[in-house]
């Protein structure tokens, strides 16, 4: 089984001390929520796990393979997929251009089998527009597969960045607030989402506010307070934990 | 699918016309204006990749050209290269000199990346007025023509029509492939375009490239066309004109900037008071389309659409079909 693990890793932005010597470990088939109050360090190692950011100290792992060093296109590569807080989506493309970003590890013609159309470069484009669609319907988008990603809502643009983030037949996906921002049915759409990517051997890490929808899918929760790794473990576990209830849920 | 059909329709129609001008225009002259229309969009066409597509902002294309025309005609009339021959090497020195002036430019961020591109052009400026022995300096250069039977005013028309159409085919087939959605994601958002995997500079590098490639064999074309040429044809002017051609159509469209090609290489001279403006023309064109429609003329179209008949926007509930999403995951499971 291929683990995904920060091992001990630290982060410093200046003289403030962002991750300091925390670690994580993400398995396949496992939803892991990452929770913690406003600058605690989330999302820092949520960007050290998918490298746009070097790690200070410590070490990233996948399986084997040492990536410490390695950039953000070749951990995408290798089956990480990430979504944004803040969508990042290509305005002018429609929606079913958007997934097909996401088939762009598994392309295999060059510049010039694809200039002169040759068969490799069509059968790219089939199996990546085949998967996109089924991926698109697979999470919902199916009825607006022609609409620009510019028109899209809210929900629409975080659904979507998940389908471009699957279409990249990841190992791991790592979700940044994918509950931001979305309606009770909506959250309740993504629960089901992510269950199932889980229950077919996907890793999800799950970076979160919305407490509730953490405990509620996760199958392990870890804590950060101020950078540093405050509880670990089972979801009912850290709820009752009294330093977490104290820093972060509230009585 | 009947947007497709007329498509393929409207390209068969555009095909036949093209093909077909010898016949029709009323002298010579306008033969010359369509054949320099097509030798520039040929430079266009891959530049647009570069600009309307990966949005790296080249103003300084004119110096590949300047060395492509150079090339061609010193490999031509000096060494007694065969001219299509020459046509590939000029080719070939332009895709070089689009890889060293690439390496140390295309990671600089937008606006540095269009200095660095603009100094480019004043060295290759400066450089053929200054080497004399090898470009005749200020006195210049006669070009040699094609052999037959390209030799004739129509006959050149058309080997440049093709060279065009063969350019404009393989620009098309890379936009419509998963190489021009990694293009978009280099030019609207680097951080997604990593995070799915795309190499940003190697792509950048590569169709800058091939930009020098269609500049350098472009440069060939002008020069031939030209019959003479001296450092003063290849003014900065004519590296702005380029891009404006872009700008004018539309990024992300190729319909678009062949439209802008077109449109400033005819009309100020089908248009005489025009021609008397000069650059004033091409100043004015370019404020009233970055004002008026910032998208360009190509999406137009669909713009003005948008405008009369919006496209309904009903919101629906997105509601996951977990079934199809599982095949899907299951089928490209790593092992």
């Amino acid at each position: 089984m291929t683990v995904l693990t920060a091992q001990a890793v630290s982060k410093h932005f200046g003289g403030v001390t962002a991750l300091d010597d925390v670690s994580l470990d993400l398995r396949p088939g496992e939803v892991h929520g990452l929770i913690g109050p406003n600058g605690s360090g989330k999302t820092t190692l949520l960007n050290l796990l998918s490298g746009y950011y070097p790690v200070d100290d410590g070490s990233i792992k996948l399986g084997e393979i040492d990536l410490t060093k390695a950039r953000v296109q070749q951990r995408a590569v290798l089956g990480i997929a990430r979504t944004f807080q803040k969508p990042r989506l290509l305005a002018t493309l429609s929606v079913l251009d958007n997934a097909m970003l996401g088939c762009y590890p598994s392309t295999q013609a060059g510049f010039f089998e694809t200039a002169f159309a040759l068969p490799r470069a069509r059968r790219d484009y089939i199996s990546a527009r085949n998967r996109s669609l089924d991926i698109l319907h697979g999470v919902g988008l199916g009825h607006i597969i022609n609409r620009p990603a510019s028109l899209l809502d809210h929900a629409e643009q975080r659904f979507l960045e998940i389908a471009r983030g699957l279409a990249m037949k990841p190992t791991f996906i790592l979700l940044d607030e994918p509950a931001g921002g979305l309606t009770e049915a909506e959250i309740e759409a993504l629960g089901r989402i992510v269950l199932t990517l889980r229950d077919n051997g996907v890793g999800v890490l799950i970076v979160e506010h919305h407490t509730d929808f953490v405990f509620r899918i996760s199958d392990r929760v870890t804590t950060l307070n101020l950078g540093r790794m405050l509880k670990h473990g089972a979801p009912a576990e850290v709820r009752r934990d009294p330093e977490v209830i104290r820093v972060y849920l509230g009585a | 699918m009947t947007n497709s059909r007329f498509r393929l329709f409207a390209t068969a129609l555009a095909a036949v016309a093209a093909v077909a001008l010898p016949f029709f225009v009323a002298d010579q002259y306008q033969l010359h204006l369509a054949t320099l229309i097509a030798v520039y969009w040929i430079l266009v066409a891959g530049l647009n990749l570069v600009v309307g597509f990966s949005g790296q902002l080249s103003i300084g294309h004119v110096g590949l050209l300047a060395i492509g025309s150079y090339a061609f005609t010193i490999l031509a009339s000096q060494h007694g290269v065969d001219t299509f021959s020459a046509t590939v090497v000029a080719g070939a020195i332009g895709a070089t000199c689009g890889f060293l002036l690439g390496l140390p430019s295309l990671r600089l961020p937008g606006f540095y990346f269009a200095m660095a591109t603009l100094a480019f052009a004043l060295i290759v400026g400066e450089l053929s007025l200054a080497q004399q022995e090898l470009t005749g300096g200020g006195a210049g250069l006669a070009v040699p023509g094609f052999p037959a039977p390209f030799d004739t005013p129509a006959g050149f028309y058309w080997l440049v029509l093709a060279i065009a159409a063969l350019v404009t085919g393989a620009t098309a087939n890379i936009t419509r492939s998963m190489w021009g959605r990694a293009l978009v994601a280099v030019r609207d958002s680097e951080v997604a375009a990593r995070a799915n995997g795309v190499p940003v500079f190697r792509m950048k590098l590569l169709v800058f490239m091939f930009s020098g490639f269609t500049a350098g064999v472009s440069g060939a074309l002008f020069a031939s066309l030209q019959t003479y040429i001296t450092p003063e044809t290849f003014t900065f002017e004519l590296g702005l004109f380029f891009f404006v051609a872009i700008i004018i159509g539309g990024r992300g469209s190729i319909l678009g900037p062949f439209l802008g090609t077109v449109l400033l290489t005819a009309l100020p001279e089908v248009v005489a008071p025009l021609a008397r403006l000069g650059n004033f023309f091409y100043g004015a064109l370019l404020l009233i389309v970055v004002l008026a429609v910032p998208e360009g003329i190509g999406p137009l179209i669909n713009t003005l659409r948008e405008r009369f008949r919006p496209t309904k926007v009903e919101k629906q509930l997105v509601s996951p079909d977990l079934r199809r999403l599982e095949t899907a995951i299951n089928a490209g499971q790593r092992v």
